[in-house]
């Protein structure tokens, strides 16, 4: 009975948590331009994300050991090092995009401009911390997520064609527009597969105490909840692809993605809108701070835990102070989260190899995993979508530039 | 035991098993006339940075000087004093009398515990 409330909490909040600025951006951009041609990246990101939580979690399980304990022990601290300042810059962008997102959330509710919002927000999502204990991270700002599942109700309500949408979640080349379409199949993939979530995860599989029983549990939540957000995203784009595409509307600004559920729900949309963006950017707000509070912790061999009083793990809390007040800085100065969110997804897809392939030494290591090592499947379908999303990256993300 | 494999980088925790660190460095002594062996382990300090390069190291010590607790000697415990080697390495120490643990101290006492719920008020275990 326990454990069938441990998967459906695990399962409901990994749908919450879901989605971000990243993923609804990426997803609204890629419905509006390419209508449904782009949903096989969000299907290809969410198959990769589900083997790579799956992962994290065993890891956690079997080792007792977080990626970033086990990455700095078993390649020492001068690897340790380059991913620690990739995957750090990555994360603080990240966090810079989230924060905006609940800033743009709060402007177009208020009409009270972004940058006004950029003190407050990163104050409420500090003191949140500051006073909030791991369970209520995980489980309460994922529950107020779940306001995300307004975005399925639109896609329903829009009665999209759902033969030319399941044609979709095959691949294909763009007519025209290139360069702009793998670009956005980049940050789709980038938005999808987040290392920072990889590390919140297994992290909080040792903030609660997983041991090898918790096995097949972890699998079902990976899967089911993996699966479900990715519906969720799917949604997103499905919505943009039917309000937008038409017309021809590109999104470039907050504004006009706020509008992608009017037609659905004319009432409510822009209110459902709103709060789905800014529940959602306020957790993965929060996981991206503690993410990156225990890479320094766990990396250091600081104290960590953000279930302790702040005076009992002082340097762990130190790092995610300073590091939320240094992301509300370019907000303050009204540099654009969308740019920023844009920027930050395809860089996560160019640096995903530097994460995932010290990630899959580990988890085919025996002296960490034992007998519940990767088998040939898992570490072919990870090895195979993260050679496409950098190699992509690698290509799309000059042109894009170039572009525009 | 391979001194790589299973000691560098592994998590030192103190005689109550709290978190103290990680091993940054071995040192070792080799006498003319006798086996050369570990006689202590670094933590903190420049010794994980003289590993990446000497530039970081420089500026590791170079910032410690403007900012933080005055222990200015790098953190060194006798290999004496490691009770297993497993997931993690134990030691029969207290982490705040060997030095490992000053940054923690430190930040705690001038910083976290100056900030309203820091939970200094009602733990009298903490630093």
């Amino acid at each position: 009975m326990k454990k069938m409330l441990q998967i459906t909490l695990g399962i409901v909040t990994s749908v919450g948590g879901f989605l971000e600025i990243g993923s609804v951006t990426t997803a609204a951009q890629a419905g509006a331009s390419f209508g449904y041609q782009l949903l096989w990246a969000i299907l290809l990101g969410t198959i990769c994300l589900i083997f790579l939580v799956e992962m994290s979690g065993r890891l956690a399980a079997v080792s007792k050991h977080t990626i970033v304990e086990a990455t700095r022990e078993r390649f020492g601290f001068p690897f340790f090092f380059i991913v620690l300042i990739g995957m750090v810059i990555v994360a603080f962008l990240v966090l810079v995009a989230e924060l905006g997102g609940i800033g743009l959330s709060l402007q177009i509710l208020t009409g009270i401009g972004f940058p006004w919002w950029a003190i407050p927000v990163s104050f409420l999502v500090w003191i949140l911390m500051w006073k909030g204990t791991f369970g209520l991270i995980e489980n309460g700002a994922s529950l107020l997520g779940l306001v995300t599942l307004s975005f399925v109700v639109a896609a329903v309500k829009l009665h999209p064609d759902w033969g030319s949408a399941a044609h979709g979640l095959l691949p294909s080349f763009p007519g025209d527009q290139k360069a702009r379409y793998w670009f956005v199949a980049v940050s789709i993939l980038g938005a999808s597969i987040s290392p920072y979530l990889m590390y919140f995860y297994s992290s909080g599989a040792i903030e609660d105490e997983w041991d090898e029983t918790y096995i097949p549990i972890n699998r079902v939540i990976a899967t089911f909840g993996m699966t479900l957000g990715g519906f969720l995203s799917m949604a997103v784009l499905v919505v943009a692809a039917l309000v937008f595409h038409p017309k021809g509307i590109d999104i470039q600004k907050f504004e006009q993605a706020s509008l992608l559920m009017t037609t659905a729900l004319p009432k409510w949309g822009f209110i459902f809108f709103a709060m789905s963006m800014l529940f959602a950017c306020l957790g993965a707000a929060l996981e991206i701070s503690l993410a990156i509070g225990y890479f320094f912790a766990q990396g250091f061999g600081w104290k960590w835990s953000e279930n302790l009083t702040p005076s009992r793990d002082a340097r762990f809390c130190f790092t995610y102070t300073i590091i939320i007040m240094l992301a509300a800085i370019p907000l303050l100065f009204g540099i654009d989260p969308i740019k920023v969110t844009i920027i930050s997804m395809a860089l996560t897809s160019a640096t995903l190899p530097l994460a995932i392939v010290p990630f899959l030494f580990l988890m085919n290591d025996p002296i960490y995993l034992g007998k519940h090592r990767n088998g040939w499947v898992s570490n072919a379908v990870v090895v195979i979508v993260v050679l496409i999303s950098f190699v992509l990256a690698v290509i799309s993300i000059p042109l894009e530039i170039m572009g525009g | 035991m391979k001194l790589v494999r299973d000691v560098l980088d592994k998590e030192l925790l103190d005689c109550e098993e709290e978190p103290m660190g990680r091993v940054d460095g071995l040192v070792m002594h080799a006498g003319k006339s006798s086996q050369p062996r570990i006689t202590h382990i670094e933590i903190g300090g420049v010794a994980p940075w003289e590993r990446v390069h000497p530039a970081f190291a420089w500026l590791a010590k170079r910032l410690a000087r403007l900012w933080g607790p005055k222990r200015r000697e790098q953190v060194r415990i006798p290999w004496s004093h490691v009770e297993t080697v497993g997931r993690d390495i134990k030691l029969d120490v207290e982490a705040k009398e060997t030095g490992a643990i000053d940054w923690e101290i430190w930040l705690a006492r001038h910083v976290i515990e100056r900030i309203p719920g820091s939970g200094n008020e009602e733990a009298d275990d903490g630093y």
